[in-house]
């Protein structure tokens, strides 16, 4: 359909994310849910989350839901409007600058804080 | 059949029943609502907050006001329904022996519901003792 261009990428990009997002969206919801068992179940499993390895793990998870968002508006409007499908590939791009506007804040924070050796107890 | 066109009124003619297209029109509706939701719930618990001091009694304040139940009931009861029929669509594409297909969606959906039990017990039937 789009001849393995940029489109391609924003499909299977968007598939990838989506994935990606209900796994962690599963995981999340069990563990937050673990509180009814009280603090000693629940933070156990928080120390355990709080391992740089699962911040690393976080900041992909923020850049795939961001970019699974902001695409997928790129596909309402596709769907919606009478221009969206001629200009998808320049939609992308759009996609793509609202994506770092919207990451960097995260990343700084984030990132800043597994450098800074902020993690766990 | 999941619906592949790119317009509405193409999906109208594609889609094999209504259900099939309620399903596509849930999927961007939806999608708009979390868009927002999640860049909220993401700016207020990484930006605003240290996430490394997110514990036990960080979740028990946030559970126990009404404000939150209701947001994160809408994340999660939005979130698990499109993840669901995103991950039907994907399971469609790639499985392609019907039994196996059927059992990985019988595996996964009964996941995916009992997730959604858990999370709204967490929600609306604890009491975690904080006012």
């Amino acid at each position: 359909m789009y001849r393995g261009r940029e489109g391609q990428w924003a499909f299977y990009l968007h598939r990838l994310s989506g994935l990606g997002i209900l796994v962690f969206l599963m995981l999340h919801v069990a563990n937050i849910s673990s509180a009814m068992w009280g603090p000693e179940v629940s933070n156990a499993l928080m120390k355990f989350y709080h391992q740089p390895v699962f911040q690393l793990g976080l900041l992909l998870l923020i850049a795939g839901v961001l970019y699974h968002g902001f695409n997928g508006l790129r596909i309402i409007l596709m769907d919606f409007t009478s221009w969206g499908v001629r200009y998808q590939r320049q939609l992308w791009y759009g996609v793509w600058v609202l994506f770092v506007l919207f990451y960097l804040p995260f990343l700084v924070k984030i990132g800043g804080g597994i450098l800074g050796g902020g993690h766990g107890d | 059949m999941a619906i592949k066109s790119k317009r509405y009124e193409e999906a109208r003619l594609e889609a094999s029943t209504n259900l099939e297209l309620y399903w596509w029109v849930f999927m961007r509706i939806s999608g708009v609502v979390l868009v927002f939701l999640l860049i909220g719930h993401m700016w207020m618990n990484a930006i605003l907050t240290d996430l490394n001091s997110i514990d036990y009694d960080y979740v028990a304040k946030r559970l126990s006001q009404t404000t939150w139940k209701i947001y994160d009931l809408l994340i999660l009861g939005l979130g698990l329904l499109h993840g669901a029929n995103g991950l039907r669509y994907v399971l469609d594409d790639w499985i392609r022996n019907p039994s196996r297909r059927f059992w990985t969606k019988v595996v996964l959906y009964g996941l995916i519901a009992f997730l959604f039990v858990l999370g709204s017990l967490s929600l609306f039937n604890h009491d975690f003792g904080v006012n």
